[in-house]
C-alpha cells in the first residue's frame, strides 16, 4: 500500500489543474520507498487526451536519481474528463515495445498514479501495471 | 565521427547497463549500425525490420529531436551527443 504525504498529492493535483485543458505528467522520486519529491515533466503532446513525457527531461531525472540514490516511486498523469484509472493506452505504453504485455513492464515496481479532474474533489489513485497488462489498484494511505 | 551515446532504462539493458559510452558514425543510421555490431540486439529496439525508426523511441542529437533534422540520415560531428530514449506516453 503506497503511503503518500498529503503535500505530494496536493502538488500533483495543483499541476493537473494548472495544465488544464491538457493532461499533465510527471515523476515522483522516492527514497527508501518513501515518496519525497514531485517533478513536473512537460507534456510534449500538449493534449487533453494524451501525454508524452519530454524525453530529455526524463533522462535528466533518471541521471539525478542515479546520482542521488533515489528511486522512481511513481509516474503520474492526469485524466481531465475520465476516471482515475489507467486507460488501455496507458497499459499498452507501460511496456517496451508498446503492447508487448507478456514482458516485464518498463518500470516494474513503480506506481502509476492517476489524477482525475472529472469530479470535485479530484480523485487520485495508484496502480501497478503488471506483466500481462494486469492493472492492480494499490489503495493510497495518505500520511 | 566520435560521439558520446546516452541511453536510459530499457535501452540501457541492451548495452550491458551502461548509461553513456563512446561510439562513432557519420550519420545517426551509421551510428546505430556500429552500436549494433558491438551490442547485438540494440538496433531492434531502435528500428523495425525495414530500418524505419520506431515511433516509441526518441533520438536526440544534442538537444534536438532527429525527426526534425534528417532522421537516420542526420549527419554527426565529432563531439556530438546522441541520446536514445524510450517514449513514456499514454492517454485516454
Amino acid at each position: 500500500m503506497p503511503r503518500i504525504p498529503q503535500s505530494i498529492i496536493d502538488e500533483m493535483v495543483a499541476h493537473a489543474r494548472e495544465d488544464l485543458p491538457d493532461e499533465c505528467c510527471g515523476m515522483v522520486h522516492g527514497r527508501d520507498g518513501v515518496p519525497v519529491q514531485v517533478h513536473r515533466v512537460k507534456n510534449d503532446a500538449a493534449s487533453p487526451y494524451r501525454y508524452e513525457m519530454n524525453p530529455l527531461q526524463m533522462m535528466r531525472l533518471e541521471r539525478q536519481r542515479d546520482d542521488q540514490g533515489a528511486t522512481l516511486f511513481a509516474i503520474y498523469h492526469s485524466h481531465v474528463g475520465s476516471a482515475a484509472r489507467p486507460s488501455p493506452t496507458d497499459v499498452r505504453m507501460a511496456f517496451f515495445p508498446p503492447g508487448e504485455i507478456e514482458q516485464e513492464p518498463m518500470f516494474p515496481g513503480t506506481f502509476y498514479i492517476l489524477v482525475s479532474l472529472a469530479q470535485e474533489p479530484p480523485d487520485v489513485r495508484a496502480y501497478h501495471i503488471r506483466r500481462g497488462g494486469v492493472i492492480e489498484e494499490e489503495p493510497i494511505e495518505v500520511v | 565521427m566520435a560521439v558520446t551515446v546516452h541511453v536510459t532504462s530499457v535501452i540501457q539493458q541492451a548495452v550491458n547497463g551502461q548509461r553513456e559510452f563512446s561510439s562513432d558514425g557519420k550519420t545517426v543510421g551509421e551510428l546505430i549500425g556500429n552500436i549494433e555490431r558491438e551490442y547485438p540486439g540494440f538496433a531492434t529496439r531502435i528500428m523495425d525490420e525495414h530500418g524505419a525508426l520506431h515511433r516509441f523511441v526518441n533520438i536526440y542529437l544534442n538537444d534536438e529531436d532527429v525527426r526534425y533534422l534528417g532522421g537516420k540520415d542526420t549527419p554527426l560531428s565529432d563531439g556530438d551527443s546522441v541520446s536514445f530514449l524510450p517514449a513514456l506516453a499514454g492517454g485516454i
